[in-house]
């Protein structure tokens, strides 16, 4: 049965165009000259308080569509979600009223503590359980749908009995919530564990996914002589992502698609190259679907 | 099969490096993890106490948040919020026993990282203390803004604070370390935050204004004896000026004093 539904849409919403993850070293850019971009997303976490930074995301939201991206809630979190965190999203979603809320499928806290990282859940029943009782909790605190984000992960467990393209699709099926897709993630694990990329595209439904992720990744070798990709966030896209995003934009058609950029954060100009790229992927999508139509 | 619960309490243990993982594969991969986490909580606290930092280098701050991280682990997912225990960390760990004053300028990073992350607050409405009855003024009991903080510290670490981070090598020379505490009010207004150095008296009454001390434990018996004369000169004005500033953004009526006639 599916969740409760709630308006996925409010007065500003996402524009399906090239948004850029704003963080705090371009704060003073973007306000003071206003660059050309169609949206920006940040972590809900840095903004949580009040004062100067709360004014900054109060400004950037009158100029630009704004998305909210979770980072600390736990959603896979099997003693359930701190409240007291979730009560401050809602205060900061209540307040800025996003286009767009989004947390990972992924858990970071356990026993009250904090582990500081998205880290990665068995792909089990019991699992899929814990995360739709999280999802439709918090969903029904902010009284909006959310988006919830495919993890990138180094490690697997053995008693995982669902792939996990089938967990993230049950997981919005049952929830009602949406799919943030991100493709440098589905890159990332697909390496890591084996997977074929175009089959995790394939079962996602292209209604559910509301919004798709670029960034950049590394390799790095373990001891043990293995390569392991890592999510960084610190490079530009990656070739094979690129490729993998047209398929995703074929898939889908075209999405609201943001560029991260965490570590070694570069100039802001480097940004919107990368934004440009997707733009003109999203069009060329757009143009081959409308051939295809014609 | 562990539940989810077991198989997250496990994988807490083995993150923290209070288990081991059972192959040496499986312990590279969630090393990977074990270095986000300590990297996102190092330059946690790195943010929020740059003056630390300067004081004592890069790899010595490292050493240091991450032996506080291992004993005071965060409890929230707001980063902000971490580092309450920085300071009194610090004043216990021995290796920084050389820089006696670490701890006072940890403390006072605190605040002004309270300061700026403090949520809003408006100031007191002066109107609904104008609707009081006279007669109840001395049973009032106020609430600070949540950005506002008063620290008693043995060490000047308002200047070596502004020294570090300006790079002053003079001001920093000029420094008297045995100047005696120093009264400190730290608050965020319009422009940022603010350090203001206060004199003794006037920072014990707004210490203990700001901690929500009734009126009447503030002000002399004299005063309340008389209440047309009204509180000495001193404390009416620095009463004034923290509502005015907007420093008090509640109160409370509390209970009459025991003994109290009226």
């Amino acid at each position: 049965m599916p969740g409760a539904s709630y308006n996925a849409i409010d007065a500003s919403p996402i524009p399906v165009a090239a948004g850029i993850g704003l963080r705090f070293p371009h704060h003073d850019q973007v306000l003071g000259h206003k660059p050309p971009v169609a949206w920006f997303e940040v972590h809900a976490e840095n903004y949580l308080g009040g004062g100067g930074v709360l004014r900054v995301l109060e400004r950037v939201r009158c100029d630009y569509p704004l998305s909210l991206h979770g980072v600390g809630l736990s959603l896979g979190s099997a003693e359930g979600l701190d409240l007291a965190h979730l009560a401050r999203i809602a205060e900061l979603v209540r307040r800025i009223e996003p286009g767009l809320t989004s947390e990972h499928l992924s858990w970071s806290v356990v026993g009250g503590e904090y582990l500081a990282d998205l880290l990665p859940l068995p792909m089990t029943e019991e699992a899929l359980d814990v995360v739709c009782r999280n999802v439709e909790q918090t969903q029904e605190a902010l009284q909006r749908r959310i988006l919830v984000e495919n993890p990138s992960t180094y490690l697997q467990f053995q008693h995982s009995s669902i792939p996990e393209w089938e967990f993230i699709a049950a997981l919005a099926q049952r929830t009602g919530c949406g799919i943030l897709c991100d493709v440098n993630n589905i890159h990332v694990s697909a390496c890591n564990h084996g997977w074929d990329p175009h089959r995790y595209l394939d079962a996602l439904s292209a209604e559910a996914v509301g919004e798709i992720h670029l960034g950049g990744h590394a390799l790095r070798t373990l001891e043990d002589g293995s390569v392991v990709c890592i999510d960084n966030h610190g490079a530009r896209v990656a070739a094979e992502v690129w490729t993998l995003y047209e398929l995703a934009l074929r898939r889908f058609g075209a999405k609201p698609t943001l560029i991260e950029w965490d570590t070694d954060i570069p100039a802001f100009e480097l940004l919107l190259d990368e934004a440009a790229t997707a733009t003109a992927l999203m069009r060329r999508a757009a143009g081959a679907r409308h051939a295809c139509a014609a | 099969m562990p539940a989810l619960l077991e198989l997250q309490q496990s994988m807490r243990a083995q993150l923290l490096g209070y288990a081991t993982p059972r192959d040496a594969a499986r312990a590279q991969r969630l090393a990977i993890y074990r270095d986000t986490r300590s990297g996102t909580l190092v330059n946690a606290l790195r943010l929020s106490f740059p003056a630390v930092q300067r004081l004592v280098g890069a790899e010595f701050f490292e050493g240091g948040a991450r032996a506080f991280i291992r004993t005071w682990p965060p409890r929230s997912a707001c980063l902000d919020d971490y580092g309450a225990d920085f300071a009194g960390f610090l004043r216990t760990f021995a290796p920084a026993a050389g820089v006696p004053y670490l701890g006072d300028v940890a403390q006072l990073e605190w605040a002004v990282n309270r300061a700026l992350h403090a949520e809003d607050a408006a100031g007191l409405d002066l109107a609904r203390l104008a609707a009081l009855d006279q007669s109840t003024l001395s049973r009032l009991s106020f609430r600070a803004h949540p950005a506002l903080s008063l620290l008693c510290l043995p060490f000047p670490a308002d200047a070596i604070w502004r020294a570090v981070l300006e790079q002053d090598q003079a001001a920093m020379a000029a420094i008297e370390l045995g100047c005696g505490p120093v009264h400190l009010l730290i608050e965020r207004d319009a422009a940022g935050v603010q350090v203001h150095r206060l004199n003794a008296a006037r920072w014990q009454f707004s210490a203990r204004l700001c901690a929500g001390t009734p009126l009447y434990e503030l002000v002399s018996a004299d005063d309340l004896a008389m209440p047309q004369r009204g509180p000495d000169a001193d404390t009416a004005a620095w009463l004034a000026e923290h509502l005015s500033l907007g420093r008090l953004i509640d109160f409370t009526l509390t209970a009459p004093p025991a003994g109290a006639t009226r």
